[in-house]
């Protein structure tokens, strides 16, 4: 059994290392699947439906064909099938050039017969709203009911109750890279360049759908901009792009418009509960009864967690997702907890003011169940408190002074992210002393890269700079899972890990007898080996590869589950200021203490951090998809009317990074998690008011305060 | 998304351009910094056949100081208004607003002219040039007029310019000295134009104020002077009350918008709200 070993023993796990393909990106060497160019390629688009609802009865192709240089043009929905939201893709074109490209949609002609359709939710739920799958009647899909305790027990027991209904929006990913793809042929062999989560599962699909053996496929990601969960796969359109490649006999590059980014591929879903909760007069949360639903689209919306993180021995669940005329949903950042936190995060503090209890001490009362989680967040409430200033809260909220009130408020989070089996990967030393790292994952930008130099170069004495890590390409047949429910560190490291002993226990062993010891005795660093016992015994890392001649020492590893751990606690506060006359909300600062398990670099780490806080104050102040229901259509499918934060938005966050063992876990998604409800309660905090809608923008806060004034 | 095709023209002269004006009538579009018209072209919500490209024309740049005035010619660009030092030392307000405007790339391409034509609701310029009491000078077939800014704007996307005219110059008179300005905006969160943008000038003599001139843009589907608020306060003192009790009319009497960003009631409050803080700031 492999260990990490000891904290003091480290010199390279644990410290702040920048990331090794930070200077390419910043100097735009890097290069993305939107930058990659094939000798004569084309250029692909999609013709996204501009109806809502539709019957396809006809598509017709050759107008477009018959523009000068486009290459090719496929239907992507067969006559007969219907189209069930803005965006969904009805045909594709290749073209010599992007802007042919584009004059060809406009080229593409198709009959359709127009049906009712319905975008909102409420309304997709009433009687007389049409139907959109034969098998969900009222759009609704059967509820998930839990059920656990005696509920009503439970309320006859409590000495206060808070009934409440809170909701959010649907998110879109906005990831900066569009979904794209290029795709290229060689004979029966295809290669695509893919901004994918999943390097394996795209090379998968796109198999299976030509028909074709595994290792005829190559993907490749070298650098992506972004997935949040909604890239697992090829989709609709990097299957277009091959099968436009294929069609027209030449590489083809497709990436999705911004727009259609915002329509077809994925969002968060919406959230509506309406909760009922109870407490003991002594602040134990005792009853629980909630009734939700939630929208994503076409599909998904039914999965957000409630009650979240707190400990209810009296519960009552029931979830149901609506279908309305939109994109669908897919997995994004943390599905399901960010909102579930933020309607938990919320009754937390108005229970715990009908308790008239600090709201704090509430939630150190009624903290997680599972033990070890329950320590560290006690731990967190401590150190989160001490770095915001708890004690300057508004004891009464709203008391502030002043334009510009200011409040601080608190929410938490949970996150499994232990990693699972099905990686391979290959540490290579060679005799001239390079080392390769070899694995199937891919680096989203949270920094597995350097994880992975990090993790060697420690086993083998060398620096990370001195690992030449080979990520993001099917090629080598080293499969890896796709990166999702932050498991590619609990996956990935514990088999890059033991694949480095491996290779380090072989290279001791060319050189042991030499010296006439055993291979036991002698260790790597400072890039030497030397001899346990007697430290002015060394030889250096080239020389002794040198050692090697005509052979390479290549090992695989294994999963060592001891390696990793899931199941991470993380808290957050937030202090914001409120600009009663105007309603704006500015954060003004954000503490993120966060559970990580053992953090191999800190630099990134911290920079996952920061990232879903980012994520989570966006969704918490600005983003919406807003849809209009006269026209089915999404409003704000852009940039300049859907707001995602920018540098502008963005407070002082302090991310705090807790080292609570020695095992790695995966951060990517919990720190997005406990922010919007600790923005939510931080504004309830500033104005004495409450908003139980996210996005808490400008116009509902001074709504509220309105409501509040006649009151 | 790329725009339908057009023939296009730059002449380097102010005739010329007119000369084709007229030839294309409504087929044809001036194009400036392009930061307005290329975008609406892009979406195809206008595809005009003729492109008359006026930046070349050198006369229709820059600013200077004839007797007690600032001409701007209405290519003059947002940055060179933000950066310009006579600008800055003689009608500050015209700097600050130009700052506001989108980022510098924006800045940097886009026009005044352009900018007062294109006649956007949610511009920064028109409160202030409003406010300013400017004049605009346009040049047309029959030759040249002047337009006051208070009847430029007519409705959303609407000016008082004939499609003939192109507007050449605008002209300021430089405050005196007991005159002071400042234009105050809040940001729409996505785009960065102005959910509500309020100009001031304020004369004052000694507490009390002697004249006060608001522009308010972002509220309405046009910029409009509140006047409410103007002749509220003209001759009172520059007390809070006085002054928040005169803001309370900033959207007296407007048919405020309504879009995904804002309702009505937000608008016209935010108008009452920036009137209040810019008059307050420029009374302390
Ligand atoms: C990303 C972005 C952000 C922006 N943010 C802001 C913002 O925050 N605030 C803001 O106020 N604006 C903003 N703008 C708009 C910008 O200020 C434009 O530059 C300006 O509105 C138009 O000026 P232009 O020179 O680009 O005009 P053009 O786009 O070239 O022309 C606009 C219209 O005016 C006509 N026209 C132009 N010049 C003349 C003339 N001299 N005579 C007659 N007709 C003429 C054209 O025919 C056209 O109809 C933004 C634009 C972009 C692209």
């Amino acid at each position: 059994m492999a260990s990490w070993g000891e904290a003091r023993d480290s010199r390279l796990i644990g410290q702040r290392i920048p990331r090794l393909s930070g200077a390419d990106k910043v100097t735009g060497k890097a290069k993305y699947t939107f930058d990659v160019n094939q000798p004569g390629m084309l250029y692909g688009r999609i013709l996204g439906s501009p109806v809502t609802h539709a019957e396809i009865t006809a598509i017709n192709l050759s107008e477009a064909e018959a523009l000068p240089g486009v290459k090719a043009a496929i239907p992507l929905i067969e006559p007969g099938k219907r189209v069930r939201y803005q965006g969904q893709e009805i045909a594709a074109v290749a073209a010599e050039t992007d802007d042919i490209a584009k004059d060809a949609i406009r080229l593409i002609r198709f009959d359709y017969e127009e049906l009712p359709y319905v975008v909102d939710v409420e309304e997709a739920m009433t009687e007389d709203a049409p139907q959109l799958h034969e098998d969900r009647p009222g759009n609704q899909s059967k509820p998930g009911i839990d059920e656990r305790g005696d509920i009503e027990a439970g309320f006859a027991e409590a000495a206060k109750v808070v009934e409440a209904t809170y909701h959010a929006p649907v998110q879109t990913h906005v990831s900066l890279e569009t979904h794209g793809h290029v795709a290229a042929w060689d004979g029966d062999n295809l290669t695509v360049w893919a901004s994918t989560q999943a390097v394996f599962g795209t090379r998968r699909d796109l198999a299976q759908h030509f028909n074709l053996p595994e290792d005829k496929v190559r993907v490749i990601t070298e650098h992506m901009g972004g997935g949040f969960g909604s890239k697992f796969g090829p989709g609709v359109e990097g299957r277009a792009a091959a099968e436009l490649a294929r069609k027209a006999e030449a590489p083809v590059k497709l990436m999705v418009t911004r727009k259609d980014e915002h329509l077809v591929s994925g969002n968060r879903p919406s959230m509506t509960q309406h909760v009922r909760a109870g407490a003991t007069k002594d602040g134990r949360l005792i009853a629980y009864d909630l009734r939700g639903y939630g929208t994503g689209g076409i599909s998904g919306g039914a999965g957000f967690t409630g009650p979240y993180v707190y400990h209810v021995p009296n519960v009552r669940t029931e979830k149901f997702a609506v279908s309305i005329n939109a994109g669908n949903a897919r997995a994004m950042r943390a599905p399901g907890h960010p909102q579930g936190a933020f309607g938990m995060d919320s009754l937390m503090d108005e229970l715990a003011e009908q308790l008239g209890m600090d709201a704090l001490e509430f939630r150190r009362i009624n903290s997680d169940s599972q033990p070890r989680r329950n320590e560290i967040r006690q731990t967190e409430y401590t150190l989160g408190a001490r770095e915001i200033g708890w004690h300057r809260r508004n004891k009464v909220p709203g008391a502030g002074r002043g334009v510009k009130k200011r409040g601080i408020g608190m929410g938490c989070g949970q996150w499994g992210g232990g990693g699972g089996k099905g990686t391979q990967a290959r540490v290579t030393i060679h005799a001239d002393g390079t080392v390769e790292a070899v694995t199937g994952t891919q680096d989203l930008g949270t920094g597995i890269r350097t994880v992975i130099a990090i993790i060697v170069a420690e086993e083998l004495g060398l620096r990370p700079q001195d690992i030449t890590v080979k990520i993001g390409d099917s090629a080598p047949g080293l499969a890896s899972g796709g990166s999702g429910g932050s498991q590619t560190i609990g996956s990935v490291t514990p088999v890059i890990k033991t694949a480095a002993i491996a290779a380090k226990q072989k290279l001791f062993e060319h050189i042991a007898p030499q010296w006439g010891v055993e291979p036991e005795a002698l260790r790597a660093a400072s890039g030497k080996l030397y001899l346990a016992s007697d430290r002015t015994k060394t030889i250096s890392w080239k020389e002794a590869t040198g050692h090697l001649g005509m052979e390479t020492i290549s090992e695989g590893g294994y999963w060592d589950e001891e390696l990793r751990i899931g199941d991470v606690a993380g808290v957050q506060f937030a202090e914001v200021e409120v600009d009663t006359e105007t309603g704006v909300v500015k954060p003004i600062k954000i503490v993120a203490v966060q559970d990580c398990g053992m953090v191999v670099n800190r630099l990134t780490t911290e920079s996952q951090i920061n990232g879903g806080v980012i994520m989570g104050l966006s969704y918490a102040l600005l983003e919406d998809r807003v849809m209009d229901a006269q026209t089915g259509k999404m409003i704000n499918p852009n940039m300049s009317d859907y707001k995602v934060a920018g540098t502008m938005e963005i407070p002082e966050i302090k991310a705090i990074a807790l080292d609570t063992g020695r095992k790695v876990t995966g951060i990517g998604e919990p720190p997005t998690i406990p922010t919007a409800g600790a923005i939510a309660n931080a504004v309830y905090n500033a104005i004495g008011v409450r908003i139980r809608e996210l996005p808490i923008t400008p116009d509902k806060v001074l709504s509220a305060l309105a409501e509040k004034g006649k009151a | 998304m790329i725009p339908g095709s057009f023939e296009y023209f730059a002449p380097t002269s102010l005739n010329e351009a007119l000369d084709l004006l007229k030839t294309h009538g409504d087929d044809a579009k001036v194009l400036a910094g392009g930061h307005s018209l290329i975008p609406t072209m892009k979406l195809r919500l206008a595809e005009p056949a003729v492109i008359i490209d006026i930046t070349r024309i050198g006369d229709l740049r820059g600013v200077s100081e004839p007797d007690g005035k600032l001409v701007i010619g209405a290519l003059t660009t947002h940055y060179e208004l933000e950066s310009s030092a006579l600008v800055q030392q003689k009608v500050p307000i015209l700097s600050q607003t130009a700052a506001a405007i989108g980022d510098v790339q924006v800045r940097n391409k886009g026009t005044i002219g352009g900018s007062l034509v294109h006649a956007d609701p949610a511009a920064d310029w028109p409160a202030t040039i409003l406010a300013l009491d400017a004049d605009l000078k346009v040049a047309g077939p029959d030759g040249e007029r002047v337009i006051k800014a208070t009847d430029f704007f007519q409705e959303l996307y609407t000016t008082a310019l004939e499609p003939e005219e192109i507007l050449t110059e605008i002209h300021v008179s430089i405050p005196a000295a007991n005159t002071k300005g400042v234009y105050l905006k809040q940001y729409q969160a996505a785009s960065g134009f102005a959910l509500t943008g309020v100009a001031v000038l304020l004369t004052r003599s000694g507490d009390t104020c002697q004249k006060v001139a608001v522009g308010v843009n972002g509220v309405a589907d046009v910029a409009y002077r509140a006047t409410g608020v103007e002749s509220e306060l003209a001759g009172k003192t520059l007390s809070a009350e006085n002054i928040a009790a005169a803001a309370e009319k900033a959207a007296d009497g407007v048919d405020a918008m309504e879009d995904i960003h804002a309702s009505p009631a937000y608008r016209a409050n935010l108008a009452k709200v920036y009137a209040q803080r810019a008059i307050a700031q420029l009374a302390s």
